[in-house]
């Protein structure tokens, strides 16, 4: 979730920054085609709601809801505050991990893995750098005007960390299970589980690439690739024997890297 | 393994970043069509719709030798014949503010009879005409011969796999919206992901053979559309035309899978260097589906940004022609320390390639024959999606 998705934005940003002056290039240009806008958001606030949903998976996955306020400094430039709430979960992939590691006895040091750590409430703010406007012919007719903006800001958000190795309690080892279910071969009757847990709050930085779709006056639809980035934070040298004694055991990785949290948004916008 | 993809991807970035540098200092070409003579600042800072006042505003053209259609559209869908691609007429200063033109200062453009020129049945500068929504198209691909190469296609959903490699791209236009593509794609980088070797070394889990087969080469046919086309403002003084692009086809594919990864080999005192192992897991079916815009330069380049989904079914059940009934006999062969001439194998099974030792390295070729062995213990299949990130240029001709 890391690189990967990191390459994802960055090759986008690079290309369309290139774009834009590749425009300038002969034959294409043409003196007055899209000079006159349409719509000019400059003075005017913004709100907007958006669904996040994730790109891809591997160990967690996010569901973002958020609330944007924005105010539209020039035609091509906003300042934007975004909050909200995302909804995370282990993947299968991670509960499956999670289960076989249990018997696996044979492995008695190990690292924690990478890219664990769940964003839940969080808020930004940052900037929108809007410098294309465009028209899209849909059908022969209907006109859809767009922007395409660049986003970056920063903030903080609020984590949570469940271990997919460290089980303080074994219940059944055979069977993968680390919880207080009632039917072993039901998790959904477990109250309480008994991996280690981890809470926290750290600053976050965001980057997006995005298009505006204006649709009457003051109504739009967005769509944008959005990247959450945060600091990941995980132990390594575990020793078996003390974590499921129930033992804070290891040392925290000197170099844990980033995480990338790479979304597809869908949003609503609402000019006032 | 980190660092690896990220230089693969700008060096994707490169096509474009340079012809960005090229493009500085071009002056801009005037072109016909009523937006030409839009104003360039406009007066008014609220949103306001796009309707065609026009004629309201605007006193009868002169114009006696064209019969008009009534209030109707022009569809700019496709270039036309009759019509030159550029008009010398330069456009008049700037009047209005909103999106449509101030009619008013046009009137003796209309007089011109070339100006009347009928564009898909209706004259451009006909006030009794809506707007023009989107500019024709200034060049013409009907007909027209595309090859396009992609210096870096990078892969995007790795998971368990990353991708890096170069594609060439043929394309007919059979029609202006309609083309005939050959496409083939050889990936110079292909390895299994960081995240797979994190797993392997942490938790001793890792993805199954079929989902973490490796696409070294592959060759399609399939179609391309063009279905919209627009153009856009970059920050009010640059403007370009673009396309977006879809399109689809199926052909073969070679897969590979890692058998065993680089490993220092240690021989009387000596340590070698052994380079990682991949094993042939034959050639494939491949399915594609991708879309993306063409941002058109004059009338013979173009820059192309595209994502695509190639689809391949993945089935291992054997690794350079070697079945587990094979390696099974291979293995037992090896412990008994037993030549390979004599095994009854099945006929496409490469036995040379896990006998021997490697003069460079010194590396005991039957020593893979264990890890062959568990790529195969249980066959598996999936179909993988490998979406991946073309940025690339054209040429037609």
């Amino acid at each position: 979730m890391k690189a990967r998705s990191f390459r994802v934005l960055t090759s986008l940003l690079a290309t369309l920054t290139a774009l834009g002056a590749a425009a300038q290039e002969e034959g294409v240009l043409d003196s007055a085609v899209v000079r006159n806008r349409l719509y000019r958001p400059a003075g005017h606030p913004e709100l907007s709601l958006s669904v996040g949903l994730p790109v891809q998976t591997h160990l967690t996955a996010h569901y973002f809801f958020d609330v944007g306020l924005a105010y539209n400094l020039f035609d091509t430039l906003a300042v934007e505050a975004r909050a909200g709430y995302a909804a995370s979960r282990h993947t299968g992939l991670a509960r499956s991990i999670s289960e076989s590691f249990l018997d696996r006895q044979d492995k008695k040091i190990t690292d924690e893995l990478e890219d664990l750590w769940q964003m839940n409430f969080h808020g930004v703010a940052g900037v929108r750098w809007a410098p294309v406007y465009g028209k899209l012919s849909l059908v022969s007719d209907i006109p859809a005007h767009f922007q395409a903006y660049l986003w970056a800001g920063g903030g903080v958000g609020s984590f949570k960390r469940k271990s997919v190795i460290q089980c303080s309690h074994v219940v059944d080892r055979t069977a993968g299970v680390c919880d207080d279910r009632t039917s072993l071969d039901d998790r959904g009757t477990a109250r309480e589980d008994f991996w280690v847990h981890e809470t926290r709050v750290a600053p976050v930085v965001s980057g997006a690439l995005g298009f505006r779709f204006f649709i009457l006056d003051k109504h739009g639809v967005k769509l944008e690739v959005r990247d959450w980035i945060f600091r990941d934070s995980y132990r390594v040298n575990l020793l078996r024997d003390d974590w499921e004694a129930g033992r804070e055991t290891g040392e925290k990785a000197p170099s844990p890297g980033l995480t990338h949290l790479v979304q597809f948004d869908l949003g609503y916008t609402f000019s006032f | 393994m980190r660092t690896f993809p990220r230089l693969a991807l700008l060096f994707t970035a490169l096509p474009a970043l340079a012809l960005a540098q090229v493009s500085s200092g071009e002056q801009p070409v005037p072109a016909p069509g009523p937006e030409s003579a839009i104003p360039p600042e406009p007066v008014s800072a609220s949103p306001q719709p796009e309707p065609p006042r026009a004629p309201r505003e605007r006193p009868p053209p002169v114009t006696p030798a064209i019969q008009h259609a009534p209030v109707r559209a022009i569809e700019a869908s496709a270039p036309a014949p009759d019509a030159p691609v550029a008009m010398p007429t330069p456009a008049p200063p700037p009047a209005s503010a909103d999106d449509t033109p101030d009619l008013s200062s046009e009137g003796p453009r209309t007089t011109d009879a070339s100006q009347q020129r009928l564009v898909n049945g209706a004259p451009l500068y006909d006030p009794n005409v809506n707007v023009h929504i989107v500019q024709k198209k200034r060049f013409a691909d009907e007909g027209h011969h595309e090859v396009v190469l992609y210096p870096a296609v990078v892969q995007l959903n790795g998971k368990y796999t990353n991708h890096v490699g170069t594609a060439l791209h043929y394309v007919y236009h059979l029609q202006e919206n309609f083309g005939v593509q050959l496409a083939g794609q050889y990936n110079w980088y292909s390895d299994e992901s960081h995240f797979n070797l994190e797993l392997i070394d942490k938790v001793r889990e890792q993805a199954q053979a079929a989902s973490s087969l490796l696409l070294q080469w592959g060759v399609q046919a399939g179609v391309e559309v063009t279905p919209l086309y627009g153009k856009f403002a970059f920050l009010n003084n640059s403007l370009a035309q673009f396309s977006v692009v879809l399109s689809g086809g199926a052909g073969l594919g070679a897969t590979r899978h890692l058998i065993r990864p680089a490993v220092a080999n240690e021989v009387d005192g000596q340590t070698f260097q052994v380079p990682a192992r991949y094993g042939d897991t034959g050639t494939k079916f491949l399915g594609s589906v991708g879309g993306g815009f063409r941002l058109q330069f004059g009338e013979s380049y173009s820059i192309r940004l595209e994502v695509r989904d190639l689809l391949y079914t993945a089935r291992v059940d054997k690794v350079d022609g070697c079945s587990l009934s094979d390696f099974e006999a291979m293995e037992t062969a090896r412990a008994g320390n037993q030549p390979f001439s004599d095994l009854k194998l099945s006929g496409g099974c490469k036995v040379e390639k896990f006998d021997g030792v490697d003069p460079k390295t010194k590396k005991n070729y039957r020593e893979d024959i264990i890890l062959g062995r568990d790529l195969v213990a249980e066959p598996s299949s999936d179909v993988l999606n490998n979406v991946s990130f073309y940025a690339g240029f054209s040429i037609l001709f």
